[in-house]
């Protein structure tokens, strides 16, 4: 029996971490400049804007194609298990919490957090490069009408903030003692056998053994 | 607090230009409260 179980391929791992580099470089260039810290944004921004564009597209694709989508919706057993955990938090910690599928409800939930506010600044980012110059495009500010470029700004806007309270406490959960585990797999691809047989459901999560 | 940021075109309309940065301190103390209240959650109850 292998000591390791495979958890995540080095394509999705390098997505991850590419797209999280992108984010955070995103909201660098556009944040920083406001609270004071000057310097040349523009480029940087439209460049990691577009890489995040083209990885998004890269994991959408394989998602769809050549994974199994299915892992990452939230069925009713996610719901059972938030139940659980909603429950044990109100009795002060007591109860006991189902064992996971690979994902749990709160991973499937950031994820869908994720794709969903990452997927509305990368269109609206995408519409707000006609505003700028670059070696294959000229700038087209008439492109949208000015109400439909203020709807634009209003959503990528929404977008970029959440981004700031979501990536605070995706880096938080993380970093948490019992969810290293994770964090290590995401950068090494596996976990132990015995944290599977201690954490995951072997019906809902079925391994190579 | 303002909500929007607005500007005004040549012929003197107000035109939409996005949310106001004053919400940049509202989403990051709710990132913060956030990691806070779970931070104390698991010290003094999950722990148990």
């Amino acid at each position: 029996m292998c000591p390791k179980v495979f958890r995540h391929a080095l394509a999705d791992r390098v997505f991850h971490w590419l797209a999280a580099a992108c984010v955070v470089t995103l909201l660098g260039t556009a944040f920083l400049p406001i609270l004071g810290l000057k310097f040349d944004w523009v480029m940087l921004h439209w460049v990691a804007g577009l890489l995040l564009i083209a990885a998004v597209l890269f994991h959408l694709v394989r998602a769809l194609a050549w994974q199994d989508w299915r892992t990452m919706m939230i069925y009713g057993a996610d719901f059972r298990e938030a139940v659980a955990i909603v429950r044990g938090t109100l009795r002060g910690g007591a109860g006991e919490v189902p064992k996971l599928g690979k994902y749990s409800f709160a991973q499937k939930l950031i994820h869908l957090c994720f794709t969903l506010v990452v997927l509305a600044s990368a269109v609206t980012g995408a519409l707000m490069l006609a505003h700028v110059e670059t070696p294959w495009w000229r700038p087209n500010p008439y492109l949208l009408r000015d109400a439909t470029w203020g709807f634009v700004y209003v959503v990528h806007d929404l977008a970029a903030l959440t981004l700031i309270t979501m990536v605070m406490t995706h880096v938080y959960f993380a970093l948490r003692p019992e969810k290293l585990i994770f964090t290590r797999a995401m950068l090494r691809g596996w976990i132990t056998r015995a944290e599977y047989e201690e954490h995951h459901d072997p019906k809902r999560w079925q391994v190579e053994r | 607090m303002e909500l929007l940021r607005v500007s005004r075109d040549a012929y003197g309309r107000e035109v939409l230009q996005g949310l106001s940065w004053d919400l940049i301190y509202v989403f990051f103390a709710a990132g913060v409260a956030l990691i806070v209240l779970h931070a104390l959650y698991r010290y003094f109850v999950a722990k148990r």
